[in-house]
């Protein structure tokens, strides 16, 4: 939009500000994280730490989360009596002494180098086939596979509790790697077919003259020229398995298996108002987005494609 | 076996993997929440049809009509914070300018870290005793003069935390949703709109925000059905207090299904939440649509 030159002053005053808001937490939790206790825990507050410690980061990675707690018994009457179906069940908050960030950030890292595997293989397979190939109901497999948009996966967390049970699923890697790569399949299969489309077909006729297989041709002269679709495939996939909650939530009951989100949950359970957590809480949270920034600094620009083409699911 | 038989096996056998995903992940737990909402579910033994029963039970539950005030409630406030900070952020990303890149790289920053860390860090931020924000407002006279403030201390003031926290998290999508649409609009418009006299505020808001709609539909279409799914940062943040005014929809069936296991209630209010979106989206749709 065309501005009017004697506004550049406002409009660099205004920017940066805003700049400074939205990084000041980001900020404020990193510098927590290597404050000494005594500067951490004060009302006298500094932004540019005078004392420097790494005990947080220590204690959490190689200590077991302290626990403490549990749950907001707001709903106590209603846990004392048994309702008609005859059973009260405590969410199994408590986890024994066990689990810690570093297993918890190892285990969500390999929870999502599965899912975005699996989501590669998946996408990539499914999307050629939808695009290249003469597949047989080729428009009605993709309206199927594309319906999920319409339907959130927050409002079927009751009956796939049941089917991960049944399948043995819960408290299992393998189960949370299905399901992320499952609500990765809408926008990783538009993705992947917008990708090959793109690609002249005569390359993979050349291809096939040369007699190569199928999987030869995808692999060594499609794959290569659908990088920028495949690294935004991989990215959102990174994304939404590093970043869930909720699955991690319902599906991981024991402490070995615990996901780096819940993790930070015991911490931030742990503990009172005037004990360590909150320099364990920083450091845990600087432990669990450092990775991602860490991406989003290296491939912003498919981050931003996946996650805005993912607006159209949310 | 022809070549094209061979092409059209090859095909389905490589979108298999996706279909069987779909099949069991998706269309089976789908199938069954329906299933399962009209069905009671004992803990043990088989499970018994009892009609509507489960919806009745829920409709009569009183902290479900709570937890849909309140969701509600937090989709009105959130949304307009988020937008209104989304279409600035956007407007003054599109300028041509030097740093405008760099801006929105910034912008954009909170959307990537997930809602539970963005939690965790305003959690902190917001600590009663050594929050900094606490500090902040403390300091320009919010708590009175015993500095005793508390965001947690009513559902109220919870909920503006959290939608504090959710505008900075989340606007950076919505800005680039924005950009992508001020991005087609062409500069005649704007030159056209100068020549005429129009001031600046005049140009956006007869030329910029009638040519937007489509993207402002989506932006909007988004908040609302993510905040209608709000879970993370209330568990982490207020764990639903205090005494249960900030407890939302899926909070509840997550409470129902896995706190009280009443499965069949839960799985009628997950078609509940299903609905409620699915009917969001259509009327946002059919609503911006009629004046484009």
């Amino acid at each position: 939009m065309k501005r009017y030159s004697s506004d550049w002053y406002w409009f660099y005053v205004i920017n940066y500000s805003l700049v400074i808001i939205i990084i000041f937490p980001i900020y404020w939790t990193f510098i927590s994280s290597i404050k000494k206790p005594a500067e951490l825990i004060t009302s006298d507050p500094t932004f540019f730490p005078r004392s420097a410690t790494s005990e947080y980061y220590d204690r959490i990675l190689n200590y077991g989360i302290r626990d403490s707690i549990v749950v907001n018994n707001d709903d106590k009457d209603l846990k004392n009596n048994p309702d008609e179906e005859g059973v009260t069940v405590d969410r199994n908050y408590q986890y024994a002494d066990k689990g810690n960030i570093k297993r918890a950030f190892i285990n969500s890292s390999i929870v999502s180098a599965g899912t975005i595997l699996f989501t590669i293989v998946v996408c990539t397979l499914g999307g050629y086939a939808l695009t290249v190939l003469k597949t047989p109901f080729k428009n009605i497999l993709f309206l199927l596979i594309i319906l999920p948009i319409l339907i959130p996966g927050i409002s079927l967390i009751i009956p796939l509790y049941k089917l991960m049970r049944e399948l043995g699923l819960t408290d299992s890697h393998l189960g949370l790697i299905f399901l992320h790569t499952t609500g990765m399949l809408p926008l990783g299969i538009f993705m992947m077919k917008n990708a090959f489309g793109s690609i002249p077909i005569s390359l993979r006729e050349v291809a096939m003259l040369e007699g190569s297989s199928e999987l030869r041709i995808i692999i060594s002269v499609m794959l290569p020229l659908t990088i920028p679709g495949l690294l935004t495939v991989m990215v959102f996939a990174m994304y939404v398995s590093w970043n869930d909650y909720l699955l991690a939530f319902l599906f991981i009951n024991s402490p070995e298996n615990i996901m780096l989100n819940i993790a930070l949950q015991k911490i931030a359970l742990g503990g009172s108002q005037f004990e360590m957590k909150w320099g364990d809480l920083t450091a845990g949270s600087v432990v669990s987005f450092i990775p991602i920034i860490i991406i989003y600094a290296f491939l912003q620009k498919y981050f931003v494609r996946g996650v805005t083409g993912s607006a159209v699911k949310e | 076996m022809t070549r094209l038989r061979k092409e059209q096996i090859v095909g389905l056998l490589m979108v298999l993997p996706a279909l069987l995903l779909l099949a069991i992940f998706f269309l089976y737990p789908l199938a069954n929440s329906f299933y399962m909402s009209f069905h009671k579910w004992p803990l043990f033994g088989k499970p018994k049809w009892v009609g509507l029963d489960n919806y009745i039970f829920m409709f009569q539950d009183e902290r479900f009509w709570e937890s849909l005030k309140f969701t509600f409630v937090y989709t009105l406030t959130v949304t307009p914070m988020l937008f209104i900070v989304a279409m600035g952020t956007a407007l003054l990303c599109n300028a041509k300018a030097w740093g405008t890149t760099f801006f929105r790289s910034v912008y954009f920053l909170p959307v990537v870290m997930s809602f539970a860390t963005a939690s965790y860090v305003w959690l902190w931020l917001y600590s009663e005793m050594y929050g900094v924000i606490i500090f902040a407002l403390e300091f320009f006279g919010f708590g009175g003069s015993d500095k005793d403030l508390n965001v947690w201390k009513t559902g109220t003031s919870s909920m503006w935390a959290v939608n504090a926290m959710v505008t900075w998290k989340f606007s950076g999508i919505q800005m680039i949703i924005l950009i992508a649409g001020l991005q087609t609009i062409r500069d005649d418009y704007y030159e056209a709109s100068k020549l005429m006299g129009a001031s600046r505020w005049q140009t956006i808001w007869n030329v910029t925000l009638p040519l937007l709609r489509p993207s402002i539909a989506l932006a909007l279409i988004l908040s609302i059905a993510g905040s209608i799914q709000a879970y993370e940062q209330f568990v982490i943040m207020t764990r639903g207090g205090p005494s249960n005014s900030t407890k939302t929809l899926v909070m509840h069936t997550v409470d129902m299904g896995f706190d009280y296991f009443k499965l069949g209630p839960a799985a009628s209010l997950g078609v509940i939440i299903m609905i409620i979106l699915f009917v969001l989206t259509v009327i946002q749709l059919r609503l911006f649509r009629k004046n484009y």
